[in-house]
C-alpha cells in the first residue's frame, strides 16, 4: 500500500520594530486632524524604520493601488469625518489590499457612518447606530464621559504587565463568531454606548437588560480594539476612534503622576497589526524514510516516516529571521480526507528552530498530505 | 447420390490435383482479401477524422500502454496512479486487465527493435483491425471444423465486416474487446479441436489462449462457463469420452492456474460462484472417468449399481459442499453484475451505477438487423442445420446461440459476444445453400413424378441433408401430411432440376450478399465510426463540420492549469480527462468506489452551499461539465442527472431524493416550471450559467431538452466559470477559494457587488431572569 505524499502546509502565524513586510507606510488623515496630534504615535513609526507617507483621503494620489499592485505595505486610516474617499478608496478595495499583501490599520468614527464603519460588518463586527460613543460614568474624573481610562485587558498581542490604563474615546463594538478574530482591548463593564451623555435613554438601556440584553449595547463584552487575520496572513486593526492614538492621550494622565498606557499601547498593537511581532514562518518541510535522506514520492506500509520542518520567527529589533523552538503544542496530520495520523510534532533540543516527528505510515493506500495546521490568536 | 444429368457441366479434363492446388490458393487469396476488407472498413474512424483514441475507456488503455511502453513492464505491474480516483488512488497493475497494453508493448517493442520508430499511439489506434483479420482467421479455422472450408470462408467474411463486431473494433476503439473476440474464437477453436481428436496438446493451447483472455477481457467468464456446459451437455447426452476428459482436464487445470497469475483475477477461480461451474464440472468429470474405470475392470452387476450411486452421491455432496462454502463466505456470492443478467430490472433497483451506463440496458430489436442483418435470418437456420448432424462440436453452437442470444437480449454490450456464433451458424447455413444449389447434379427422377417436383420451388434442401425431405406439394395439410414432410422418404427422388431454378435461388443468394456488403459499409461509415470525442455534423451545403469542443477544453485544462489541480466532472470523463489534460479526477470510468461516486453525485445536485465544503474537502479546483443544450448534443450532463441523483440517492438517502428533481406532475424540467431542487442544483446551475445571455433577450431555447429557460441566468457563489468551449459543450468552473475574511462566499460576493448588508444586532450574551 502506498501513500503518496503531498506536502502541504497552512500555518497560522502569531506575534514586534520593523516589519516583516515591508516599510512603506500610507497614512490617510483627515485634514481636520493635526498631524502634530499623532506625533507620538507617528513618529514612534519613523524611529523604528517606516517610511510615512501622508495623503488626505480626498486626494488621488499617491493612490494605494496602481495597476492591481499595492503601493504600500501598511495603510493607516484615520479619517473619522469623511464620508467620501477619493476612487481608489472604497470597502471594496480594502478588502482587495489585504489579498495584496498590506496591511490595515482601520479607526472608525463615533459620529457618522463612513466607508471604514460599513466595512466593519465585513469583518464581523458589529457596529452600534452612527453617533453613540461609549459612555461610562465611572471612575468619577474630571473628563467628560466619553473620555474614558480603559484598564488593558489580557490579550495574546499587548503584552499588559505594567501596562497603565489607556484613554480611550470613541465607539464600541461587538463581535460575531469569527476565529480570524482577536480581541486586544475590551470596553469596561461600567460603560455603555449611547446617543448623548444625559443619560435620558438609561431607562431604555435598564428595559433592555431586562429583556435579555437584546440590542443592549453594554458591558465588558464590547469590544474597543480588535485585531483580525485575514486568510492570507495580512493583519487589520480595528480601533474604536483615533483619539487613543493622539498625543494629548499619550499624555494625559491615568493615574497620579503617570502618563497613560496609550503610547505603549497603540505601538504595540500596531507593531502586531505591521506584522512585526508574532510572525511566524515555516522555513522548510522535508519527509524521508528512517535511514534515508531524500524524499520518495511513494512510500508503502510499514515504512517509518521522517518528517521535520524549521520555524523561525521574526525578529523586528535586528529585522532577522530567527530559529524559533518556543512552540510545544505543534500537531502534524497525515490526511487523506481524514487525518489518518494526528501526531505531537515536537521541537528538536540540539537544532533550534527544527521540529521532528517520526511514525509508521498508514495500511491504506492513496494521496496523503502533511498538515500542520497551528491557528493561534495573536 | 447418384445421378445421370447435370444442370452444367463441369470441366472433365482437370486432374484432382489441380483442383486442391487452386482451391487451397483460392482459399489463401480469399483469406487475405478478407483481412483486407476487415481492416479496410475499420478505417472509415481515420479516413473521416483522424488518428485517434476514441470514446471513454480506450483513453485509459492508452495512458496505461504509454507508461507500459515507457516504462516496462515492472513499473507497469507495480504502477500506483495517485491522480485518478482522487484522493484515493488507483492500484492499476491490480486493478487492470493487462492483455491489451501488454500486446501493444510486444508490437511496439518488436517495431521498435526493428527499427520501425512507430508511435505508440498509431499502434492503440491500429491494433483492433489488425485483431480484427486475425479474428476473420480465427473464425475461418472455427466453422471449418463445424462444416467445411467453404463455409469457413464465408464465416470468415461475415465476421469480418459484420457491424456487431466492427461497433467495437474500428480503429481507434483501443478497448479490450478488441483482441478479446480473436482470443474467444481462438480459443473455442482449440477447444473443438482439443475434444475432436483428443489431443491435450490442443487442451493446453486452449488452456493457453484462455489464459490471454483472461489477460485482456472480463468477458473470459464467458469462456469458463461455455467449455464445462458443452462438457456437462455432452456428458448428459452420454457422450463421455476419453477424449473430452482430456481436453477438458487439460484445459481447466493448465487454464484455470494461469488465469490466477492475472493479479486482478487472482484467487477467484476457487472463491467465486461464477467460476464454481467449471469446478464443477472438473470433478464430475473426475468422477466419471474413475466410474469408467473401475466399470472396465469390475463385472459385477451388484457391483455396477453400487458404483453409481456412489458417483451419485459424490456428486451431490460436492454441490452440496459448494453451497456450503458459498453459506460460509469461502466463495463470494453471485456479483451485482452477474444478477442483472438475469433480472434486467435488479440494476435499476439495487446498483445504479451499473443501470446508468447505456450499454448495460437490455438491446433493442432493430440493433439485431442493424448489428447483422440477414444473419441474424440465417441464424436460426443454420443452429437448425447443426441439428442434423448434432456431432459434439455442432452441440457446441448450439449451447453458444443460445446462451448468447439470451445475453444479447439482456444487454446491448453482449451483442458482441453473439455475432461470431451468428456468423457461424449464418455461414454454415448459407454455404449449405450454395452447396445445394451449385452441385451440378440432376436428381435421378421417374417421369409421372418429375412435375409434380419440379413445381416445388422451396425444395431448399441439399442432397446432403436427407433428413428432412421436400414439401408435399398440394393437398390440404392433415397432421399425417405434416409430420410426413419430416420422414424421410428414400423412395422418393428429391433434388434441384434445371439451371433456371439454381440461377434463381444464387442470385438471390448473391443479392443478399451484395446488400450485406453495402449494408455494413454504411452502418460502418455512419454508426460505428464516430470517436465521440470528435463530433461531426453537416453544413447547409453537405460539406463536414468538426465540432471539436472536448479536446479544445481538455487542452486548455493541460495548459492553464496547475500540474495538480484536480478536476471533478462525472465519472464518463474521468478517462478521458486523465488522458487528454493530465489533470487528477475525482471518479473516472473504473468505477470501483460506489461511495466516491456517489460523493461526486452529491456535489452535482445539492446546492451550492451544501457542495462547497464536499469540494473543498477533496481539494477540487475545477469542475468541468457537458452541456448541450446549445449544440443539441443530447449526451449531456443535464441528461444523465438522474442518475447522478439516483446514485447519490442510494448512499445519502435522506439528503438526496430523485423525486424532488421532478414536478408535481412527474416531468423532468429545465424551464420555469423545474422544481426548487433542480434549479439550485450545482449541475443546473453550471450548465445554464449566463446561457440566456447568449440569446440576446431572445427567449433561450434549450435544444436537447427542447424547453425555454428562464432568462434570469443562475447565479454561482461558489464557483467562477473558468472556460466554455466554442459551442459550448465542455464547460469548467473554477471553484473559489475560502473568503480572505472568513465570510460565507455568498456574503462575500454581495459585498464585492456593493450590495448593502442588513444592519446586525450584538449578539445576546444573557438571558433575563424573571
Amino acid at each position: 500500500m502506498a501513500a503518496w505524499l503531498l506536502a502541504l502546509l497552512g500555518l497560522a502565524i502569531s506575534a514586534c520594530a520593523k516589519s516583516s513586510t515591508g516599510n512603506s507606510v500610507l497614512v490617510l488623515l483627515e485634514p481636520s486632524l493635526d498631524k502634530a496630534n499623532f506625533s507620538t504615535f507617528f513618529n514612534g513609526l519613523t524611529e523604528s524604520g517606516y517610511e510615512l507617507t501622508f495623503r488626505a483621503p480626498r486626494d488621488a494620489k499617491p493612490a494605494v493601488i496602481e495597476d492591481d499592485v499595492a503601493q504600500f505595505s501598511h495603510v493607516v486610516v484615520f479619517a473619522p469625518d469623511t464620508k467620501s474617499f477619493a476612487q481608489d478608496v472604497t470597502p471594496q478595495s480594502l478588502v482587495s489590499l489585504l489579498s495584496k499583501g498590506t496591511n490595515l490599520l482601520l479607526a472608525l468614527s463615533p459620529k457618522k457612518q463612513t466607508i471604514v464603519n460599513s466595512l466593519a460588518a465585513e469583518f464581523s463586527l458589529i457596529l452600534p447606530p452612527p453617533g453613540t460613543p461609549l459612555i461610562s460614568h465611572f471612575p468619577e474624573r474630571d473628563t467628560p464621559a466619553t473620555v474614558i481610562p480603559v484598564k488593558p485587558t489580557e490579550n495574546p498581542i499587548v503584552p499588559t504587565k505594567g501596562l497603565l490604563p489607556v484613554w480611550f474615546s470613541g465607539v464600541p463594538f461587538a463581535y460575531s463568531p469569527n476565529p480570524l478574530l482577536v480581541p486586544i482591548l475590551n470596553a469596561p463593564s461600567e460603560s455603555f454606548a449611547a446617543d448623548s451623555t444625559t443619560d435620558s435613554g438609561a431607562e431604555g438601556i435598564v428595559e433592555a437588560a431586562d429583556k435579555g440584553g437584546e440590542g443592549l449595547w453594554a458591558g465588558s463584552q464590547l469590544a474597543l480594539v480588535a485585531g483580525f487575520q485575514a486568510h492570507g496572513d495580512t493583519r487589520v486593526l480595528w480601533a474604536g476612534g483615533v483619539d487613543m492614538f493622539s498625543d494629548e492621550f499619550a499624555q494625559k494622565e491615568s493615574a497620579k503622576g503617570q502618563q497613560s498606557g496609550n503610547a505603549q499601547f497603540v505601538r504595540d498593537a500596531a507593531a502586531w497589526a505591521f506584522r512585526e511581532s508574532k510572525v511566524l514562518r515555516i522555513d522548510s518541510v522535508a519527509h524521508h524514510r528512517v535511514n534515508e535522506t531524500e524524499p520518495r514520492e511513494t512510500y508503502t506500509t510499514n515504512d517509518h516516516v521522517v518528517f521535520n520542518t524549521h520555524i523561525s520567527m521574526f525578529n523586528p529589533k535586528t529585522s532577522v529571521w530567527e530559529p524559533y523552538s518556543g512552540i510545544s503544542d505543534l500537531q502534524l496530520e497525515f490526511t487523506m480526507l481524514d487525518p489518518h495520523i494526528r501526531t505531537s510534532l515536537p521541537p528538536v533540543p540540539s537544532n533550534p528552530g527544527e521540529y521532528e516527528v517520526t511514525f509508521r505510515v498508514p495500511d491504506r493506500h492513496g494521496v496523503f498530505k502533511f498538515i500542520i495546521d497551528y491557528k493561534r490568536k495573536g | 447420390m447418384a445421378t445421370n444429368s447435370k444442370a452444367y457441366s463441369l470441366p472433365s479434363n482437370v486432374s484432382p490435383e489441380t483442383v486442391a492446388n487452386t482451391s487451397s490458393l483460392l482459399r489463401i487469396v480469399s483469406l487475405a482479401l478478407i483481412s483486407g476488407a476487415a481492416i479496410a472498413s475499420r478505417l472509415f474512424a481515420v479516413v473521416n477524422f483522424e488518428s485517434i483514441i476514441h470514446e471513454f475507456d480506450p483513453w485509459f488503455n492508452y495512458r496505461a500502454t504509454r507508461v507500459l511502453a515507457s516504462k516496462g513492464f515492472y513499473a507497469f505491474w507495480n504502477w500506483f496512479d495517485p491522480t485518478a480516483w482522487y484522493p484515493l488512488g488507483r492500484v492499476v497493475g491490480g486493478t487492470v486487465y493487462p492483455g491489451l497494453m501488454a500486446t501493444s508493448g510486444v508490437i511496439y517493442n518488436i517495431l521498435h527493435a526493428l527499427h520501425l520508430p512507430v508511435d505508440i499511439r498509431n499502434i492503440c489506434v491500429l491494433l483492433a483491425p489488425g485483431f480484427s483479420a486475425l479474428t476473420a482467421w480465427s473464425t475461418y479455422m472455427f466453422t471449418k471444423e463445424m462444416k467445411d472450408e467453404s463455409a469457413g470462408l464465408l464465416a470468415a467474411a461475415f465476421i469480418g465486416i459484420v457491424p456487431g463486431y466492427i461497433s467495437r473494433s474500428v480503429a481507434g476503439s483501443y478497448d479490450n474487446e478488441a483482441i478479446a473476440i480473436f482470443l474467444l474464437m481462438f480459443t473455442f477453436y482449440c477447444w473443438i479441436k482439443a475434444l475432436k481428436t483428443g489431443s491435450a496438446l490442443f487442451g493446453t493451447l486452449a488452456a493457453l489462449f484462455y489464459f490471454y483472455m483472461v489477460a485482456a477481457w472480463g468477458g473470459y467468464a464467458f469462456i469458463t462457463n461455455m467449455i464445462p456446459l458443452h462438457a456437462l451437455a455432452l456428458i448428459l447426452m452420454g457422450r463421455y469420452s476419453s477424449r473430452l476428459y482430456v481436453a477438458y482436464s487439460s484445459w481447466y487445470a493448465i487454464g484455470t492456474l494461469a488465469s490466477m497469475q492475472v493479479p486482478f483475477v487472482g484467487f477467484q477461480p476457487v472463491r467465486t460462484s461464477e467460476h464454481m461451474g467449471a469446478l464443477g464440472v472438473f470433478g464430475l468429470l473426475q468422477i466419471i472417468a474413475f466410474a469408467e474405470l473401475v466399470r472396465s475392470h469390475v463385472s459385477s452387476k451388484q457391483f455396477q449399481s453400487l458404483l453409481y450411486a456412489s458417483v451419485i452421491g459424490a456428486g451431490i455432496l460436492g454441490t452440496a459442499g459448494i453451497v456450503g462454502l458459498t453459506y460460509k463466505g469461502w466463495i463470494a456470492p453471485w456479483t451485482g453484475r452477474f444478477y442483472s443478467l438475469w433480472d434486467t430490472g435488479y440494476a435499476k433497483k439495487y446498483i445504479p451505477i451499473i443501470a446508468s451506463v447505456s450499454e448495460h440496458q437490455p438491446t433493442a430489436w432493430p440493433s439485431f438487423f442493424m448489428d447483422l442483418h440477414f444473419l441474424i435470418f440465417l441464424f436460426p437456420a443454420g443452429v437448425a442445420m447443426c441439428f442434423k448432424q448434432l456431432r459434439d462440436e455442432h452441440v457446441f453452437v448450439i449451447i453458444y446461440a443460445v446462451v448468447a442470444s439470451y445475453f444479447a437480449g439482456v444487454m446491448v454490450r453482449l451483442m458482441l459476444t453473439l455475432t461470431p456464433c451468428v456468423c457461424v451458424a449464418a455461414a454454415v447455413a448459407f454455404s449449405s445453400l450454395l452447396d445445394t444449389y451449385i452441385d451440378p447434379a440432376e436428381p435421378n427422377v421417374p417421369k409421372e413424378e418429375a412435375e409434380a417436383t419440379e413445381a416445388d420451388p422451396g425444395a431448399a434442401d441439399a442432397p446432403t441433408t436427407p433428413k428432412k425431405a421436400k414439401k408435399a406439394s398440394a393437398p390440404p395439410p392433415t397432421l399425417g401430411d405434416f409430420v410426413g414432410k419430416f420422414v424421410v422418404d428414400e423412395k422418393k427422388p428429391h433434388g434441384i432440376f434445371g439451371l433456371n431454378t439454381r440461377l434463381a435461388v444464387i442470385l438471390n443468394a448473391l443479392a443478399m450478399l451484395v446488400f450485406f456488403v453495402l449494408h455494413c459499409t454504411w452502418v460502418t461509415a455512419n454508426a460505428y465510426s464516430s470517436p465521440s470525442v470528435v463530433l461531426a455534423s453537416s453544413n447547409p451545403d453537405g460539406s463536414q463540420h468538426i465540432i471539436d469542443d472536448f479536446r479544445e477544453a481538455y487542452y486548455w485544462l493541460r495548459q492553464n492549469t496547475p500540474q495538480d489541480a484536480v478536476v471533478m466532472s462525472w465519472w464518463d470523463y474521468g478517462y478521458q480527462i486523465a488522458g487528454m489534460a493530465d489533470r487528477p479526477t475525482l471518479v473516472d470510468n473504473n468505477t470501483w468506489n460506489n461511495t466516491h461516486i456517489a460523493t461526486v453525485g452529491k456535489a452535482m445536485s445539492s446546492s451550492e452551499e451544501v457542495a462547497y465544503p464536499i469540494l473543498r474537502k477533496h481539494d477540487v479546483d475545477y469542475v468541468l461539465i457537458i452541456f448541450g443544450g446549445l449544440l443539441g448534443y443530447s449526451g449531456d450532463d443535464i441528461n444523465k442527472f438522474l442518475w447522478m441523483v439516483r446514485i447519490a440517492q442510494g448512499v445519502w438517502p435522506n439528503e438526496i431524493q430523485e423525486p424532488n428533481y421532478f414536478t408535481p406532475r412527474g416531468e423532468y424540467r429545465v424551464d420555469d416550471q423545474a422544481p426548487p431542487a433542480m434549479k439550485n442544483s450545482l449541475m443546473y446551475k453550471m450548465s445554464y450559467y449566463r446561457f440566456a445571455e447568449l440569446f440576446g433577450g431572445q427567449p433561450a431555447q434549450d435544444r436537447v431538452r427542447g424547453q425555454q429557460i428562464s432568462k434570469t441566468s443562475p447565479t454561482l457563489d461558489y464557483l467562477d466559470e473558468a472556460f466554455t468551449s466554442e459551442n459550448w459543450i465542455v464547460r469548467i468552473y473554477q471553484v473559489r477559494k475560502e473568503d480572505l475574511l472568513g465570510r460565507d462566499l455568498k456574503l462575500a460576493n454581495a459585498f464585492e457587488a456593493g450590495r448593502k448588508r442588513k444592519k446586525q444586532k450584538p449578539p445576546v450574551r444573557r438571558r433575563a431572569i424573571a
